[in-house]
């Protein structure tokens, strides 16, 4: 009997020990909240947000445009990927944007780069929500058009036409796409790119990110 | 107040409050019970999807690892397994299927099979599940449970689909989730608190804690259940999770609901502190 208090009593000592200085001296609350019950990945919920490619003028919370992405659309269309590290449908994504990138990086690195598609300049940002800045993963809610705040993730801004002023025009894309096979995908991204750059194009000469 | 009531009044309390999220709640913890984080009420995290990104593709983030175990060793150390019997919402619905499963055991073929040497080595799946479903396919393949579970199909798909009609296609996880879904379904509709018994994997990390779990089922001391048992087997009768009650010490299936302290008729069963 006086053994298993023992025992009782020393596991309940560390169990809650730890777990209050786990709480108290390390981020694993916000980390837990920020990374699993804030931002879902899609592959848990075993669905895909349904593929719209609408643009819009309006940003999905109501905030303005980063300025990362305010600054780098004076130098062509801005693609934005995010991504988390234990995600299959991110997983399924990422070699597939390598390839219509042409670009390799590792999947915990924080990318940007000025990339040549079809001879047009376009800034890719590949963010890993785990390992990325503040600033690029605040821009996640702001892209999140259909409310999903789910992940893989990618926002194509480019520039659009409105009331008479040139102002970032975006569509946002999720998961696999809806997608079943990579060559599917991979025409699909390929597609959406093309009509992004038609429309930089047809606008760029008027922008002004100020 | 009765004992079984106050049981599901627990389940119905708890099952609320793991859905705060519905009205902005969300929280940094992950829930000592198995409901899925992509549940669009979801107040906190599921405990396996904090193993599952702690471990994924052999990465070890000991702090996600640590977090979950934790906290359901917090609980396991306090009352083991009587998470599973007066908190979790799957052990809810499984309370109201197990009254068709009960039904049906009366059919001599089921109850053959609910008495068949093998059902004893079904309960260590749950374990199998765990270790190698949970850890060490997603540490080596990068395949998470959490991607075919059918809880996730159950209060996570399900419920976006019907909130969000329209708004979502099948994934390539889908199907195969639903076909485990509807095993599911057929488990639980067949053999009472079948998931807890058999597959469930945070049962299967609460389950060792039982053996010094401070608060317990227990017999009154030995001289008065041996002069006074009238071997009726009432108890082992109810007991939801298929324990030998009279025989029982400390057991891991036990989730302390308390069905068998009810029942017995000479009230030699009982909620025991240390």
């Amino acid at each position: 009997m006086k053994k298993i208090l023992a025992i009782q009593i020393s596991a309940l000592i560390i169990v809650s020990g730890s777990l209050g200085g786990m709480l108290v001296f390390t981020g694993i609350y916000e980390e837990v909240h920020s990374g699993i019950v804030s931002v879902l990945c899609l592959s848990c919920l075993k669905l895909d947000p349904k593929t719209k490619t609408d643009f819009t003028f309006e940003t999905a919370d109501g905030e303005p445009h980063p300025d990362f992405v305010l600054e780098n659309l004076t130098k062509g269309v801005v693609f934005l990927h995010y991504s988390e590290d234990a995600c299959p449908g991110c997983d399924i994504m990422y070699p597939i944007i390598q390839d219509l990138f042409n670009i390799t990086f590792g999947k915990k690195d924080t990318i940007h780069e000025i990339i040549s598609f079809e001879d047009s300049d376009v800034a890719y940002f590949y963010t890993n929500v785990d390992h990325t800045s503040e600033e690029i993963k605040n821009s996640l809610p702001t892209y999140d058009k259909e409310h999903i705040s789910g992940l893989p993730m990618f926002a194509i801004i480019t520039l659009g036409y409105d009331k008479g002023i040139i102002r970032p025009y975006y569509t946002t894309i999720y998961g696999t796409l809806g997608l079943d096979s990579d060559e599917d995908r991979f025409a699909f991204l390929t597609e959406l790119m093309q009509d992004s750059i038609d429309i930089y194009n047809q606008n760029s000469e008027g922008y002004n990110p100020s | 107040m009765k004992l079984q009531l106050k049981r599901l009044l627990s389940q119905i309390l708890i099952f609320f409050s793991a859905n705060l999220g519905a009205f902005g709640f969300k929280t940094g913890f992950c829930y000592p019970f198995f409901y899925c984080n992509s549940c669009p009420a979801a107040t906190s995290a599921c405990p396996l999807r904090a193993i599952e990104q702690s471990v994924y593709q052999g990465s070890l983030k000991w702090r996600l690892l640590l977090f979950p175990i934790l906290i359901l060793g917090f609980f396991g150390v306090t009352s083991g397994r009587a998470i599973c019997g007066w908190a979790c919402p799957i052990g809810l619905l499984q309370r109201g299927t197990g009254k068709i499963a009960r039904r049906l055991k009366k059919y001599p073929s089921i109850k053959k099979l609910g008495q068949h040497q093998i059902e004893h080595y079904l309960r260590y799946m749950k374990y199998f599940v765990l270790i190698g479903l949970v850890i060490l396919s997603t540490t080596l393949l990068g395949f998470m449970f959490t991607d075919i579970c059918p809880i996730g199909i159950l209060t996570g798909t399900i419920p976006t689909l019907i909130l969000y009609p329209g708004k979502f296609v099948p994934s390539s996880f889908f199907w195969a989730a639903i076909a485990i879904f509807i095993l599911f379904l057929v488990l639980i509709f067949t053999v009472e608190q079948g998931w807890c018994r058999y597959f469930c994997p945070i049962g299967a990390i609460l389950a060792p804690f039982n053996k010094i779990s401070i608060l317990h089922v227990a017999r009154v001391d030995e001289e008065t259940f041996q002069k006074e048992c009238l071997h009726c087997n009432a108890c082992s009768d109810i007991c939801p999770m298929g324990i030998d009650v009279p025989n029982m010490n400390r057991s891991t299936e036990c989730i302390s609901c308390g069905k068998c302290i009810d029942v017995c008729p000479k009230n030699l069963i009982k909620f025991e502190r240390g």
